[in-house]
């Protein structure tokens, strides 16, 4: 990339996303745990011995969030379990966004046959119950010892379907366009055509829809590990949740509350950030949809 | 004519590939389909687990050397006479578990939908219509907050507070044990109550998605050049927005609503699971942790019918109610 290059890339795409308020709060919620689970899990130690002396206290300057049944400081095991978080979240949406993409542009540009198998294939994703599917996949693997890039597959096959119906919708639009066909009539390269003219219009809309994934990879790793049904770091969030549920039984007492309440903070507030971010960069390059300035 | 026919083959083809799928991934899962009815069996009996495990395999007809291949033959014919299967766990048809529960879940999701839907589009409306307004920014930024909460963690968020904490909604089932089902009112009460749980945990996400979905759509036919036109006619703002707005931005979402209600038939599991309530839900639950294979399979065909069916019923609905859109 040329420096005029990244300069237009940076007045393009980056700059509008500090003028929008909700695209900025977005990004600053995602950095700020981004910093977490890199500089922060490097700073703060995390010390998983018991302390019965001190199980279920209430949150002080010590124990900002408080302590667990076994007496293990929360905030600790949030800030290392958010790098097991962040990096499954990230892996899982961008493996979605990119078999999406893929699978949507071949089947926006391929026509006759080829084109309605891929037809049926993403049919076929989207009439199966995502979470239900990705339960029974999870078992059948639960044995092995999988590492995040598998388990971010695992969920990302049952995150793409949608993702590539509407791409595909946009390139056959696309399709129809003039200077397509002027690229076809100067005979150039299918690669050309298929990166230079149809997927480069599409990157603001893969760039969303990458920020949206994070939503759904968060709820469906976080759902996997709260089920138990994935082995991982036993700080990631999902984790922490059916401990603060089912073994410290917040549920029944009032005493793990504070447990409970911020696992469920942290996990609402990371996916708030993905959504706020999505939401700004949609009515930046989408005027039509915004709402108050 | 042949629009219809060319759409029936093409979603045939997809729920048989769907279906084929989902045994393959079903029947590979660790465990011992005969397991669980081993288990009841040696209980009831007094028995060995492995002598046991031998009746139960024969009880369900399975015989541990069939391939799949076999096993896949027979299922798939026995989908043709509209049998479902067998539970081994529940030792009945996979069609009398349905039959049981799928009122339930229908019960609950309409409901649901009804409340998502109509409060949803009223409060999109007014956010998209009072654009600016404390109003507005109330409705999206409530609206996105909600939908940053995965449903599953909602459902234990509503049992804490309302069944846990306040004691006002029952802990589970779909009406109480010592109640006999009949139509008088206090049956009927009791049912909506222990209904409510689900519902509201099924209702709530889907309505933050109408509202803003509404709001979107809203905004956009504002900016139509029909409304200014209807504007400079001199018609009422009521008549405007009744009539010309609402109406315009509703449409797209009444051909979505088939597709989301197919959708929350899958979405159900885990709600149904953690309030206890018995519908497919709730057995498919129970069928992943006992690995009782015929009643899984059975239960996520009933689901892919469905969606397939939604789909199905949405393209019509869509061209029955916007006459722009003529099936090709």
């Amino acid at each position: 990339m040329t420096k005029e290059s990244l300069t237009n890339f940076y007045h393009d795409y980056i700059h509008p996303l500090f003028r929008n308020k909700k695209s900025l709060i977005g990004l600053i919620i995602l950095l700020m745990y981004i910093l977490m689970a890199t500089v922060g899990a490097s700073v703060v130690p995390l010390n998983m011995n018991s302390n019965f002396a001190e199980r279920y206290q209430k949150p002080s300057l010590k124990h900002p969030f408080g302590t667990d049944y076994f007496g293990v400081d929360i905030f600790q095991q949030i800030v290392h379990g958010s790098r097991a978080v962040i990096s499954l979240t990230l892996l899982a949406s961008f493996l979605a966004v990119l078999i999406g993409t893929i699978v949507g542009v071949a089947r926006g540009y391929l026509e006759g046959i080829a084109g309605k198998i891929i037809d049926v294939i993403i049919m076929v994703f989207l009439v199966i119950p995502s979470f239900p599917a990705l339960l029974i996949l999870s078992a059948i693997f639960m044995d092995k010892d999988l590492n995040v890039l598998q388990i971010a597959l695992l969920v990302a096959i049952w995150l793409w379907a949608p993702l590539a119906k509407q791409i595909s919708a946009q390139v056959l639009s696309i399709k129809t366009r003039d200077f397509i066909e002027a690229s076809k009539i100067l005979n150039m390269p299918l690669r050309y055509i298929l990166f230079n003219d149809i997927v480069k219009l599409l990157i603001p809309y893969i760039f969303i829809n990458f920020v949206m994934q994070i939503k759904g990879a968060m709820e469906f790793s976080v759902g996997l590990m709260f089920l138990g049904l994935a082995k991982f770091d036993p700080t990631h969030w999902g984790i922490m949740l059916n401990y603060a549920l089912y073994q410290a039984g917040a549920l029944y007492t009032t005493q793990g509350f504070h447990y409970l309440f911020f696992v469920i903070l942290n996990i609402v507030l990371l996916i708030y950030g993905g959504i706020l971010l999505s939401q700004g960069i949609e009515e930046i390059f989408n005027p039509r949809v915004r709402g108050n300035e | 004519m042949n629009y219809v026919i060319n759409r029936v083959i093409y979603l045939l083809a997809v729920f048989v590939i769907a279906v084929s799928g989902i045994f393959v991934l079903v029947n590979n899962m660790p465990g011992d389909p005969a397991y669980g009815l081993a288990v009841s069996i040696a209980q009831q009996r007094n028995m060995q687990i492995e002598q046991a495990l031998e009746i139960a395999r024969s009880m369900m007809g399975i015989d541990p050397d069939e391939s799949l291949l076999t096993r896949y033959g027979k299922f798939m014919s026995n989908l043709l006479k509209g049998n479902l299967g067998y539970s081994a766990f529940y030792n009945t048809s996979v069609n009398d578990i349905i039959s049981k529960s799928l009122p339930w879940t229908i019960f609950v999701i309409s409901l649901a939908t009804l409340l998502s839907f109509v409060v949803g589009i009223f409060l999109g409306a007014l956010a998209a219509q009072k654009r600016g307004t404390v109003i507005e920014w109330i409705i999206s930024t409530v609206s996105s907050i909600i939908q940053a909460i995965p449903p599953f963690i909602l459902a234990v968020l509503i049992l804490f507070v309302f069944s846990v904490t306040l004691r006002l909604l029952p802990l589970g089932g779909a009406y109480p044990v010592d109640v006999e089902p009949s139509f008088s009112f206090e049956f009927i009460y009791k049912m909506f109550l222990h209904a409510l749980g689900p519902m509201l945990a099924t209702a709530i996400p889907q309505m933050a998605s109408w509202t803003l979905a509404m709001r979107g759509n809203t905004s956009q036919v504002m900016e139509e050049d029909f409304i200014r036109f209807a504007e400079i006619r001199g018609l009422r703002d009521s008549v405007i927005a009744k009539k010309y707005i609402r109406n315009n931005a509703v449409l797209p979402l009444v051909a979505s609503l088939a597709i989301g209600v197919g959708y929350m038939l899958g979405g159900h599991t885990l709600v149904e699971s953690i309030f206890n309530y018995p519908g497919i839900g709730f057995y498919f639950g129970k069928a992943i942790a006992v690995r009782d294979f015929g009643l899984l399979t059975g239960l996520f065909t009933l689901i892919v019918i469905g969606v397939i069916a939604a789909t199905f019923i949405a393209d019509f609905v869509y061209s029955l109610i916007d006459p722009r859109v003529k099936l090709k």
